[in-house]
């Protein structure tokens, strides 16, 4: 049974649909990437699997229903998210923005915070430091440890590499492979870099206007030319 | 001028005390509760009704006015707020409304006459050669207890930090697991509770009256547009700022003038610095 299952999902702004019919799913310590361009519904994907955007059609987390879920009962199920703007708390410390992450997770707080500064030590070093303060790879860092402090099942992260450095990219990739392979978790990430996808995900799902239009391994969606034009800048 | 020390410290413990849960609202509904003053003047009145009219020890007139505070404030958030959601002038509006129905209320059960309350802890002592009566002291005193310990609360608990999250960043708030709508009634639950135990506190320094909830509530309104969103520690410093600029305006020019210089202050404030002088820009 896969660990995330979304069918049929529609999405809605008012009477403005903005996701059509979609159907994805990942496995569990799978990592799948959803690639696309601004517009395209990616963060509404994520955003409705949250709760946070009005959704018909199905999100089966673990076999359960959480369409028409709250956010709170979305994260308690084990869904962590770490979005593209971050949505830090800016005038709290790296730390207290943690803390606040660990609300569902009292019992694993400690493990979880010790989790978070093995695999960001930058965070472990400037845990006292205001988020205002930071930089924008510092600050994806919070959010994905604010995410795991949720002690996440499936990890959900939008758009990790915008406005960051090669390096701290390939850092982001690299972590998120590790959450993949050490901790068994199911990773969903979407993405405008379509090469940053390919290096990382098992398998893509290509969304244009709101609509799934073509998925596969990066093997298979590199293979398809006009794809391969458009996203990955090679053609075969 | 130690007389002037000492009033404007006590003055401004008291004032810190009414602004704080008016604060709270702001900073996290981003809403004016305009119906916060009433809050203090329903405190006021449950003391004296529980303590001076039914004769029950003072700490159980001090608890169900706290009580009825807190459960004036859920059912606002439940009843006017929750419905309201995403309209803050008609939120405002009808707390307004609210607090002239509360006063009518208050008139019809006790009368529209003004009426003294005995001070919680009587006499007199001297301080530095001020005289200076037990039951502001008290009420100062307590007022820094209930402040510190809601500071405590804030920075410390996983629900005081549920409060700050959704007073910067909701949907950040909400995707840590946090659900808003309860931070949101929990927060108007301790605004009413600290609005009516402060009501207790200014009846017994000043008195008893319907229209009581009309000072306070702007003292509140100026404490929070000087001080600035967000800031238990900004709110502490202007309820002194504005505190001790009360007690030096009316002890060396005229007590008429009481009120004058606070507003000159908002003003002031609003032209110069409108995010207040503690407030922090919105989180984008």
């Amino acid at each position: 049974m896969p660990d995330i299952e979304i069918k049929k999902l529609c999405a809605f702004y008012g009477k403005a649909q903005a996701l059509s019919d979609l159907d994805l799913s990942a496995s569990e310590g799978e990592i799948i990437a959803i690639i696309g361009a601004n517009g395209a519904g990616k963060s509404t994907l994520l955003d409705g699997i949250m709760g946070l955007v009005t959704c018909t059609g199905s999100v089966r987390v673990g076999g359960d229903e959480m369409l028409g879920k709250s956010s709170s009962a979305t994260v308690a199920k084990g869904i962590g998210y770490a979005p593209e703007r971050f949505n830090l708390f800016p005038y709290m410390s790296v730390k207290a923005n943690l803390m606040v992450g660990a609300h569902t997770a009292r019992e694993d707080v400690q493990t979880n915070l010790e989790t978070v500064y093995r695999l960001f030590p930058r965070l472990a070093e400037r845990k006292n430091q205001e988020t205002a303060t930071q930089s924008g790879g510092e600050r994806q860092m919070v959010s994905l440890g604010r995410a795991l402090m949720t002690s996440p099942s499936i990890l959900l992260v939008d758009e990790p590499t915008i406005g960051l450095a090669p390096k701290v990219c390939l850092e982001i990739s690299e972590i998120l492979r590790r959450l993949s392979t050490e901790m068994g978790l199911t990773v969903v990430v979407t993405e405008q870099n379509a090469n940053f996808a390919l290096s990382l995900a098992e398998r893509i799902y290509v969304l244009e206007g709101g609509k799934i239009t073509s998925s596969g391994t990066a093997d298979e969606l590199t293979k398809d030319d006009a794809l391969a034009q458009s996203y990955f800048g090679t053609k075969h | 001028m130690t007389q002037i020390i000492i009033q404007g410290l006590l003055l401004s413990g008291l004032y810190a005390l009414i602004a704080m849960g008016f604060m709270l609202i702001f900073s996290i509904g981003r809403v004016l509760n305009l119906a916060y003053g009433a809050y203090l003047m329903v405190g006021g009145y449950v003391y004296f009704w529980v303590s001076q009219q039914l004769g029950l020890p003072q700490i159980i007139g001090i608890a169900a006015a706290t009580m009825m505070g807190v459960i004036m404030g859920l059912l606002k958030h439940r009843l006017i707020v929750k419905p309201l959601k995403g309209d803050h002038v008609a939120v405002e509006i009808s707390t307004l409304i609210l607090a002239v129905v509360m006063q009518a209320g208050v008139v019809l059960v006790f009368g529209d006459a003004s009426k003294i309350l005995l001070p919680i802890v009587p006499g007199v002592t001297q301080i530095e050669g001020a005289a200076v009566t037990y039951n502001i002291l008290v009420a100062a005193i307590i007022s820094w207890i209930i402040i510190i310990g809601l500071y405590v609360f804030v920075r410390n608990t996983y629900t005081g930090r549920a409060m700050q999250a959704v007073s910067m960043d909701e949907k950040g708030a909400a995707i840590s697991g946090i659900d808003p709508d309860r931070v949101n009634l929990i927060t108007w639950g301790i605004s009413g509770g600290l609005g009516a135990v402060g009501g207790v506190f200014f009846a017994s320094y000043t008195q008893l009256s319907p229209t009581m909830w009309v000072g306070p509530l702007i003292i509140s309104v100026a404490i929070v547009i000087v001080g600035g969103i967000g800031s238990i520690m900004g709110t502490l410093i202007v309820a002194h700022i504005i505190g001790f600029l009360e007690v030096i305006v009316v002890a060396k020019l005229a007590p008429e003038l009481r009120g004058v210089f606070t507003m000159l202050l908002i003003i002031f404030v609003l032209v110069l610095r409108p995010q207040g002088l503690f407030g922090r820009e919105e989180a984008h």
